[in-house]
């Protein structure tokens, strides 16, 4: 049984406060072990990672006797977004997850931003799970900083995820929750699963399988490690993007993410009101479709996908 | 004075997004270059306001053969948004000022913050009217970021009573004035008024202040009056009086006001029981530069930015004494 807690409350005007709340599972000596926040609900329309706090609360209730570390669960960091199907901060309409790492004598955001750094900070790792944005959907992966890279990667590898994804560092990243905490030494991986305001079963009990995993060689739990995948790691090849040529409608050829031929058809971008079809998309390259639109209407340069394929020659 | 479109971006059923500029002044001048950049974001309304009616007055100085350099000005950017009540690029919620310099392959809004940064490079000056990006209202006031390439003297000309010369944060890497320095542009931002309403004292301020800038950097062939000799602000110089609860807040001074230490200058009342929880206490000396302009706060907002006289003397005596 874990032990639920408000950890953050700060008064709203009217007869309300908001509030971020915890479920703690520790075991019963609490010296010298490790601890782990597993957080959702950064961007209040993202609810996958709800899920997956449902199946960790669920796992973690049934084996008691396996906890041998500090393991928080934070479902609804975003807890009036969650709530209200808004993806930033509702009154402010600020990201959260650009206002890291806060401070307390700032505007609503920043001090949630504050609060949630302050109660984590300590912890040995964070999971921080977002499913993408309501636009788009993506096959489970990680994404890291390069300047993070050699301290990470091995930890995304244990996940049980598809895709490692390493970028360059940009400087607005620098205001993310994860930058925050890989900052203060708690080490954060960033997981992209699924798509906004949806839920999908299989994503959360693949992550479930890789977070037990994590857990298991950090001797966060008393079990033995799982068999779990291991995920294509981006520096062996490139990301193509597919970026909508002109507005319309995109309907999809492909339902689900999954391993395409250079030149396949994607999608078609059409009218709906002249019943013409104004363009196909193609692959540019082959490979790995790691992420598909899942909002129809598009704009000149809305994303329609992301292609990552091994690099020419790459005998892997 | 041309008339011309720097985007024209189709949408889906809705007509397209256009953004115009108003170009004045001899193609071939040799006076200085200007460009000015108006509402950004779908709640400035007032930088809608100061922007529209430069491109008026602009007009008439033309008619009148007084423009010696060459003036843009793109009194809108985000016409989708104002014509919507949204803040943001309606679709996708992406805030244009966060993609600078753009990427012409990227998303929409990247592409379209691409194109614009196009045509607003190579201008000798560069004014981007800003909203707030919080809850508040202020004074008009000079934003100068430091990115290693900014002006400072170029500002004191527009005699505005204050400048907030500060360095940059992360997030302000994808915003216009940051890019725009970078590429050698004279670029600053002019941060005014309360979002999503007009307020005339403070249009008619910014309005004489760009006047003056035109004036003073040979732009404009036209005399003006002499404005204030700024102030230059930094974080270390302004208090800050948050709001110890949350509740219906009324604001007893407006910006701009000059306050004693003590003063009360606000009030916070329980939303429901209406039972007073906070009076709010000028903790110095000072000039309200800002404050918070919604009638409902949280606890911990910041209610009151205040430039302290004491703070300002206290840093310019050790800056001469060293
Ligand atoms: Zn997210």
């Amino acid at each position: 049984m874990g032990l639920i807690e408000e950890v953050i409350t700060i008064e709203l005007p009217v007869g309300e406060s908001f509030r971020i709340q915890r479920c703690r599972y520790a075991p019963k000596k609490e010296e010298g072990i490790k601890r782990i926040s597993i957080v959702s609900g950064i961007h209040g329309d993202e609810l996958e990672g709800q899920y997956v706090c449902f199946l960790l609360g669920q796992w973690l209730r049934s084996n008691p006797d396996k906890i041998r570390g500090i393991i928080d669960i934070y479902p609804a960091i975003n807890s009036l977004g969650i709530d209200s199907i808004t993806r930033s901060i509702p009154f402010y309409d600020v990201d959260l997850n650009r206002i890291f790492p806060g401070s307390k004598n700032d505007f609503l955001p920043a001090q949630i931003a504050d609060g949630v750094v302050n109660v984590m900070r300590g912890s040995d790792f964070a999971i921080d799970i977002h499913s993408s944005n309501v636009f788009l959907r993506e096959i489970p992966q990680v994404r890291i900083a390069k300047s993070q890279e050699e301290i990470l990667v091995p930890l995304a590898n244990l996940l049980n995820i598809d895709f490692v994804w390493v970028h360059d560092a940009v400087t607005v990243l620098e205001s993310t929750f994860a930058h925050a905490m890989n900052t203060i030494g708690t080490k954060t991986l960033v997981v992209e699963m699924g798509v906004g305001m949806r839920l999908g079963k299989a994503y959360g009990h693949q992550l479930l399988d890789g977070l037990l995993n994590l857990m298991a060689h950090e001797g966060i739990l008393d079990i033995e490690p799982l068999d779990v995948r291991m995920p294509i790691q981006s520096h062996v090849g490139e990301v193509a993007y597919l970026n909508a040529a002109c507005p319309g409608l995109f309907v999809p050829a492909i339902e689900h993410c999954q391993v395409i031929e250079k030149g396949s058809v994607v999608g078609h971008i059409v009218s709906a009101l002249s019943g013409e079809v104004m363009d196909e998309v193609i692959a540019p390259i082959g490979g790995m479709l790691f992420t598909i639109r899942a909002y129809p209407i598009v704009y000149e340069g809305s994303l329609l996908g992301r292609i990552f394929g091994k690099t020419n020659g790459d005998s892997q | 004075m041309k008339r011309f479109d720097i985007v024209c971006l189709e949408s889906p059923n809705r007509s397209p997004l256009r953004i115009e500029g108003f170009l004045f002044g001899e193609e071939n001048t040799k006076g200085p270059s200007i460009a000015i950049v108006g509402a950004m974001s779908g709640d400035h309304i007032n930088q809608l306001y100061v922007a529209s009616g430069l491109v008026e007055y602009l007009r008439i100085k033309e008619e009148e053969g007084k423009i010696s350099g060459r003036i843009l000005v793109i009194p809108a950017v985000n016409a989708y948004a104002l014509n919507m009540g949204e803040k943001n690029w309606p679709l996708d919620k992406t805030d244009l000022n966060m993609m600078f310099p753009g990427y012409a392959q990227g998303e929409t809004t990247q592409r379209i913050a691409s194109r614009l940064f196009g045509e607003l490079k190579g201008y000798d000056y560069g004014i981007i009217l800003e909203g707030r990006r919080d809850q508040g209202m202020c004074i008009p006031y000079v934003k100068l970021i430091q990115s290693g390439y900014e002006d400072l003297e170029c500002v004191k000309d527009l005699g505005m009573g204050f400048v907030h010369y500060r360095p940059h944060e992360p997030v302000e890497t994808a915003m216009l004035q940051y890019n725009w320095q970078l590429w050698e542009t004279k670029a600053f931002s002019i941060v005014f008024g309360k979002n999503g309403s007009i307020d005339q004292n403070d249009t008619d301020q910014v309005h004489t202040a760009i006047v003056r800038f035109l004036s003073k950097r040979d732009i404009l062939d036209f005399h003006v009056f002499e404005g204030h000799k700024s102030n230059i602000l930094d974080p270390n110089r302004i208090i800050i009086v948050k709001a110890s609860r949350a509740g219906i807040f009324i604001s007893k001074v407006r910006c701009g006001t000059a306050i004693k230490k003590g003063e009360v200058i606000g009030v916070i009342m329980d939303a429901l029981s209406g039972k007073k929880l906070e009076k709010m206490l000028s903790p110095c000396e000072g000039i309200v530069t800002c404050q918070y302009a919604h009638p409902l706060i949280f606890q911990n907002s910041i209610a009151f930015r205040i430039a302290s006289v004491e703070l300002c003397c206290q840093i310019d005596t050790k800056r001469e004494e060293k």
